[in-house]
């Protein structure tokens, strides 16, 4: 198994520790960052986010530009609270109304596209507890500090102990190691050096987000590292281990829904880069069950798989931005 | 310490340092993300008393963020920062002090929350908040163009409480060579508190331990808790004086093992405060007899450890510093709440080093998992603590 690009691209958060020097990279490179926090009802979580990061990495070192929250119709005090702490806060609905209306972390992300104005955009899920500046300058470190890396995505706890003889579990979640994992081994072994490809934190390039499609929900992260490598080739991607995150955990019954919307984009990939050929459309309904007094309930899950195109194939897009319109598949 | 400085001088200087807080107020809004941030970074990392030592990191980590002159730690791993006054030494330093240790245990979750005014998370009152600030201190010079004469030096002590017996400030003030001008501790609980004098105390623990039975006649044995009992109705039927005032605190009692079973060891956690240090030798010797005579009587193993010893001090309110600092607390429109306080500030007194604690801020539930802080009044709470600083550094606060 070669494993050069995880010894090459794998970087550790204290290697950019010194913010000054963060700063001044960016500074020379002339680019501008965006923070970009998808929410659906966080208000427990996202203050903090917000403040630490307005404070370490605007205030006190000039690395982030501007810090939006794009919310899918949060029913708790997530927006006010967002707002109070000087967020831009959009509803995505109201962001391209006049496409067809999808909610999704996924359709959040792509939006953000439009409405942020960095040369690099960097996505936190915005329901981590132990927030700390380092989620975000450990993500810009490989951007700012390499001309190569143009994609770079979170790990948590520490990857093989590369130099000495004993190992330690990758802290990779259920999902990963039951799904994601088993179908990059089937399908790219190369990506399985990726340890953590489901983490919801990664920052890249506007040049890069641009020209990929978004699934409008869990999907968003498999099909990304998909498209990214199928364009640019794995020397783009970095990953940088964070050390720990403390996040909600979610259900088995959750999780089966998140594996489901996985797999079928997946599968869905993978046919179109001819790896393979459906004889007929997979079905788009996740059936479970519940057990109740003197019977068994299905409980049905419904995923449409719907998927935005790259934005350079829209024209509010490409004129904002005035980049060139491509045509759409 | 004494210095010649005349009344008039101190009135002008003193209304000089007063013109300036409510602006402060403002000031320290605007840059409320860094404040809160240090008392988030902080306040998450758990600090039980004796394990101190990954937010003392942490602590330093934020000083050395903000480029003071000087930080380190020192051999009882108190961490401290310095931001160097304009007379190179010449002047003696001024101490902020918080304490680091809370009564949390480490394996309770610190995430906090932050809400439109509020955080809320485990030890935030007591007393993350003010560790927070003080690493925020230089950040808040810096951004408020403020500096002074004296070497600040920003004190984040440990083992403070409990089982601590105030070890990190006594180690400090040990081991501090020359002299130093004054000091102010902060804590988070209450905005308006203004501590200036301890009463004598002795923190104390009695411990009932019964040897389990080996035989089965044997089950029937005296049971911890009802010796315990026995002590402290005899503790509640001592008698106390008026005057000079005096108390015994019976603070915690733990013992047993289940329901059904006579329980076989008992402690009782209690605390002796008066004005006066005679009296409260006097009452520990009563309850040393009262301990022994039950020994003794009940024929089981009744043991008294003492924890702690303060000895009572004060300030007068006539004090300069005292004054002071009343007047900076009106001109903010806090009203001071005056009581004894057993804390940091005592080992100042002590060292005949005037020294108050300030109280930052409002909250509710200060020793639950679940402790509260508001955010504004913080802005208030540390402009006072500027103002009694900047008061201090001008000589107001010096006696006469």
């Amino acid at each position: 198994m070669n494993n050069d690009w995880l010894l090459k691209n794998t970087f550790h958060h204290t290697a950019f520790r010194d913010l000054s020097r963060l700063a001044a990279a960016k500074n020379e490179k002339n680019l501008t960052i965006s923070l970009c926090l998808p929410t659906l009802n966080e208000e427990k979580t996202i203050a903090k986010e917000i403040i630490i990061m307005k404070s370490e990495l605007m205030i006190r070192f000039p690395i982030i530009d501007e810090i939006i929250v794009v919310d899918s119709g949060s029913t708790d005090n997530t927006r006010e609270i967002a707002e109070s702490y000087g967020a831009a806060v959009y509803d995505s609905s109201s962001i391209l109304p006049h496409l067809e209306n999808f909610t999704g972390k996924g359709e959040n992300l792509w939006k953000a596209l439009y409405i942020t104005h960095g040369d690099i955009i960097v996505y936190l899920d915005a329901d981590i507890k132990n927030i700390h500046h380092r989620f975000v300058y450990a993500l810009l470190g490989p951007l700012l500090t390499t001309d190569t890396i143009k994609y770079s995505k979170a790990f948590y706890d520490r990857p093989l102990t590369l130099d000495q003889q004993k190992t330690r579990p990758t802290g990779g979640g259920r999902v990963t190691e039951l799904i994601v994992r088993p179908l990059f081994s089937l399908f790219f072994p190369e990506l399985t050096q990726i340890l953590q490809p489901l983490s919801g934190e990664y920052a890249g390039y506007r040049d890069l987000f641009e020209k990929i499609p978004f699934p409008i929900g869990y999907g968003v992260e498999t099909s990304m590292i998909l498209d990214i490598y199928e364009k640019w080739g794995l020397d783009v991607i970095a990953q940088v281990d964070l050390d720990q995150r403390v996040h909600r955990n979610q259900d088995n019954k959750a999780l089966g829904q998140m594996s489901f919307v996985i797999l079928k984009t997946f599968l869905n990939r993978i046919e179109k880069l001819g790896h393979i050929e459906l004889p007929k459309p997979v079905y788009k309904e996740m059936i479970q069950y519940n057990r109740i007094p003197g019977e068994y309930q299905a409980e049905v899950f419904r995923i449409e798989g719907h998927e935005r195109p790259p934005m350079t194939t829209i024209a509010e897009y490409c004129e904002k931005f005035k980049k060139p319109l491509t045509p759409a598949d | 310490m004494r210095r010649n400085v005349s009344p008039a001088s101190n009135s002008i200087q003193l209304g000089e340092v007063l013109k300036k807080l409510p602006v402060f107020e403002e000031q320290l809004r605007a840059i409320k993300e860094t404040i809160i941030s240090n008392i988030l970074l902080i306040g998450q990392v758990p600090a039980p008393t004796f394990e101190e030592s990954n937010r003392a990191e942490v602590f330093l980590e934020r000083l050395s963020d903000s480029q003071i002159d000087i930080c380190a730690t020192d051999d009882y791993s108190n961490p401290i920062g310095i931001i160097k006054g304009r007379t190179g030494g010449n002047k003696p330093p001024i101490f902020l002090v918080a304490h680091l240790d809370t009564f949390i245990a480490g394996d309770v979750d610190h995430n906090y929350t932050i809400r439109k005014n509020s955080i809320t998370g485990p030890g935030v009152l007591d007393n993350s908040v003010s560790v927070g600030v003080l690493a925020s201190i230089p950040f808040i010079c810096q951004s408020l163009d403020l500096s002074f004469e004296s070497d600040i030096v920003l004190a984040g002590v440990t083992q403070s409480i409990g089982k601590g017996n105030l070890q990190g400030i006594r180690h400090l003030l040990k081991t501090w060579e020359g002299p130093i001008r004054g000091a102010v501790i902060m804590e988070g609980e209450k905005l308006g508190r203004l501590n200036y004098y301890s009463e004598g105390i002795i923190r104390g623990e009695i411990e009932c331990k019964i040897p389990a039975p080996g035989n089965w006649e044997e089950r029937y044995k005296p049971n911890a808790i009802l010796i315990l009992n026995e002590v402290i109705n005899e503790i509640l039927a001592m008698s106390l004086p008026q005057r000079p005032r005096s108390r015994v605190i019976i603070g915690k009692i733990d013992g047993g093992f289940k329901h059904g079973v006579i329980a076989y060891d008992a402690r009782l956690g209690f605390e002796i405060q008066s004005d006066s240090d005679p009296m409260v030798k006097q009452m520990y010797n009563e309850i040393k007899d009262i301990v022994d005579g039950i020994s003794h009587e009940h024929n089981v193993a009744l043991k008294l450890n003492p924890i702690s010893t303060l000895n009572a001090c004060t300030l007068k309110y006539r004090h300069p510093l005292v004054k002071s600092t009343v007047a900076i607390m009106k001109r903010l429109g806090i009203t001071p709440v005056s009581e004894s306080s057993e804390s940091e500030l005592s080992i100042f007194l002590a060292n005949k080093i005037p020294a108050v604690t300030l109280g930052l801020t409002d909250g509710k539930n200060i020793h639950l998992d679940h402790a509260s802080m508001k955010i504004d009044p913080v802005f208030t709470g540390i402009a006072q603590v500027l103002g009694v600083i900047m008061a201090m550094d001008q000589g107001v606060c010096d006696e006469q």
